[in-house]
């Protein structure tokens, strides 16, 4: 099998999957749900009538209305309160204005500015801060790593193909969110931050065999790389469907409330397994061969 | 003596089965007691979103507080909330400080989130006015507060059949003040007037002066009313006045519901890895899945026990979301150890040889990638909102429990079979016969 050969076209892969997801997240963004931009969720059961919903919502001084139906026959009511209104207050009062239909909120959550505030600084920070982590432990992993690849060149080609699998499901959730009316939430975020930790996982295992075959080979350092992404292929493969095995069932049979989080998960760590074969370890030839012939210009 | 080490280390691992076992089993407490052990009773602490609570995020206003006086203002706030929602102290409420100026306090099992919130969120300033005689009297301030206060007690008049609190001043200093503040009514013919927040308590005249320390305040609604009264009261004034800045309400039906689910797709989950390995790695892969229903045990006991410690991991539903997922991470080590395995054998070495150098070899690669991930859990559990940081434990928890399960327990369990008669053949360690996975060569 030859890998790193066909580099250009796994690139051009990873283009066409990353383009529709980008040119939407750049087109019409994210929907953030209230965790970044504060408001109310309430989820109903006992009823299915949405006007009755929404006019007892209205009643109460609720304001930008969301009502949607959940996987199982339950509403799901995103609203906000009327500015500078008491939300335990509204809650308790809609409460008692949906038992005279014998429908009652089995949850509701308020999230005021000041938290959602925090909630998207810590989103943006953690994501930043578990990437710059994780391309220095990288470095630090294979500081030993034998001429003529620098460990800094590892780090740099895991954190791209991180990028990769960030931006692709970021994307998918930007197109689920125009097109599905899918929002993101605090969870979305844990589901990016633990696809990327996993994602890493793939890529450590060939560069940790690149890594090794090059301290006893004598191939040219293309044929190395070629050859250690296909001696580890099978155990890539294996050990990311064990995990999308378990996903898959939570994904099937799990709770509605975490499905799209099981999701962001299912498609983080599909991407990860195919950036760590087919970008990771062909973006390091590339570098080295930018390398080489850098080197060579500047002995000329 | 090498098969006898690992005949040892093999009746250890069965006697750590057995004992994680007995914690799984669902009346573990019956089984401790049996055996002596009283008084113990570790069950998975669950977080509010499985048992149904609500959680109330509050913000203290500190802009008025000199910046070294800050966190002995919240203090003060963390410890009169704990006073007001866990009088008794006896209660499953948690409070929580996060950041500089937040506090989370979680209630389990409680729906009504108004009355709550109305409970902790109020500042209970106590204020005795002297309101002199006449037509439009001003009310004229105290120096009493309700710190001078010892004891408030919720009763009923047994004479109007009214509720009312019965409340001790705290003697010295205090009683004396109040003896003197209503000596003064007293004199003047004036009435006095006690008032929690924007909320009158009492309002009377002062027949004779009060020079013990005690007194009543009368006028509320019903007797559970009083007795709320009297929660504030002995618990005293917020420090600084917060403001309910998030809230959320769970139904304790829709917990239940999701752990049932959860429980389902975790089953399956389990049943596809396993089904995965024994095909792909037939013997071995049995071997790896007997592992995992051990990882699977020692993570359930983990969780039990450590309940009884001050630490306990309160599942969320996605922390067990975390916790299915490490069952599909926890072959990973396996698998690493398998496929490397294989290739030695490939090369010519003997099984247990290429056993030895498989577990070896694939070491740097299993440590450094579980480390990838316990770093990105340490970030969620920085990071995270509570229900992340669930997640981020269990997580990082099982990653941590896996590694050591797969360099110990299946280490140990395949290199016994490596050794017996029926470990010796090849085709036991995989499903496809390893001559014909010869790795082509490239270019």
């Amino acid at each position: 099998m030859n890998i790193i050969g066909r580099r250009k076209l796994w690139f051009a892969i990873s283009l066409l999957i990353i383009i529709p997801g980008t040119f939407s997240l750049l087109r019409w963004g994210l929907k953030p749900g209230i965790d970044f931009v504060g408001g109310q969720v309430m989820e109903i059961s006992g009823t299915t009538d949405q006007g009755f919903v929404r006019q007892t919502l209205v009643d109460n001084g609720a304001r930008d209305i969301v009502i949607t139906t959940t996987g199982d026959n339950k509403l799901l009511a995103r609203y906000r309160d009327e500015e500078g209104k008491d939300s335990t207050k509204t809650s308790t009062e809609v409460k008692a204005a949906l038992a005279v239909k014998n429908a009652q909120p089995t949850s509701f959550e308020s999230i005021g500015p000041a938290v959602s505030r925090d909630i998207t600084r810590n989103a943006f920070v953690s994501v930043g801060l578990a990437s710059i982590v994780i391309m220095f432990f990288i470095a630090f992993a294979f500081r030993n790593a034998p001429p003529p690849v620098s460990p800094m060149s590892f780090g740099v080609t895991a954190i791209i193909a991180i990028l990769h699998d960030t931006l692709v499901v970021v994307g998918t959730f930007s197109l689920l969110g125009h097109f599905a009316n899918v929002e993101i939430d605090a969870l979305f975020v844990t589901a990016v931050l633990t696809a990327i930790g996993f994602s890493v996982h793939d890529t450590i295992v060939v560069y940790d065999r690149i890594r090794e075959n090059l301290k006893r080979s004598t191939e040219r350092f293309e044929v190395v790389v070629n050859d250690s992404i296909v001696e580890t292929m099978a155990r890539s493969l294996a050990t990311s469907l064990t995990v999308i095995f378990t996903l898959i069932a939570l994904l099937v049979f799990g709770g509605d409330t975490i499905r799209l989080f099981i999701l962001a998960l299912l498609v983080g760590i599909m991407s990860g397994t195919f950036s760590s074969i087919f970008n990771a370890a062909p973006m390091l030839v590339v570098w080295h061969n930018w390398k080489l012939k850098r080197m060579a210009q500047k002995s000329k | 003596m090498h098969i006898k080490r690992l005949r040892r280390k093999l009746y250890i691992i069965i006697a750590l089965a057995l004992v994680s076992v007995l914690f799984v089993f669902p009346r573990e407490d019956r089984i401790l007691r049996a055996i002596g052990i009283k008084n113990v009773s570790p069950k998975v602490k669950l977080g509010l979103d499985l048992q149904g609570g609500t959680s109330l995020t509050y913000d203290a206003d500190l802009k008025d507080t000199p910046a070294a006086d800050k966190q002995k203002a919240m203090d003060g706030v963390l410890n009169v909330i704990t006073k007001r929602i866990n009088p008794t102290g006896t209660s499953e409420a948690l409070i929580q400080q996060s950041g500089t100026n937040r506090i989370i306090v979680q209630l389990p099992g409680v729906t009504d989130a108004e009355a709550a919130a109305q409970q902790i969120g109020r500042t209970a300033q106590l204020t005795f006015y002297n309101l002199p005689p006449g037509d439009q009297p001003t009310p004229i301030p105290t120096d009493l507060t309700g710190k001078d206060l010892e004891q408030a007690t919720a009763d009923i008049d047994p004479q109007t059949a009214q509720p009312m609190i019965r409340f001790t001043m705290k003697s010295g200093e205090s009683t004396k003040k109040f003896s003197d503040v209503t000596t003064e009514i007293n004199k003047t013919g004036g009435r006095l007037v006690i008032v929690l927040d924007n909320q009158i308590l009492f309002n009377g005249t002062v027949s004779t002066p009060i020079t013990d320390g005690t007194g009543q305040m009368t006028g509320f609604a019903d007797i559970k009313t009083a007795k709320e009264t009297t929660v504030l009261l002995n618990a005293g004034a917020l420090p600084v006045p917060v403001s309910l800045s998030s809230q959320r309400t769970i139904g304790a039906t829709l917990g239940s519901e999701s752990i049932a689910k959860s429980m389902i797709a975790g089953v399956i989950g389990f049943m596809a890895v396993v089904i995965f390995m024994v095909a792909t790695y037939r013997w071995a892969g049995l071997i790896a899945s007997l592992a995992l229903v051990l990882y699977v045990l020692f993570n359930i006991s983990l969780f039990k026990l450590s309940s009884i410690t001050p630490w306990p991991i309160v599942l969320t539903l996605a922390g067990i979301a975390g916790f299915i997922l490490s069952i599909g991470m926890a072959v990973d080590a396996n698998i690493l150890i398998f496929e490397r395995m294989k290739e030695e054998m490939r090369s010519g070495k003997t099984i247990p040889n290429s056993l030895q150098v498989g577990f070896h070899r694939a070491w740097s690669s299993i440590r450094d990638s579980n480390l990838s991930t316990i770093m990105t859990c340490v970030i969620l559990y920085t990071f995270g909102a509570p229900i992340i940081k669930g997640f981020a434990v269990t997580l990082a928890l099982g990653v941590i429990l896996s590694m050591i399960t797969a360099i110990t327990i299946s280490r140990t369990l395949i290199q016994l079979f490596a050794e017996s008669r029926f470990g010796s053949k090849s085709s036991r360690y995989s499903g496809v016969a390893l001559t014909r996975i010869k790795p082509e060569k490239t270019s």
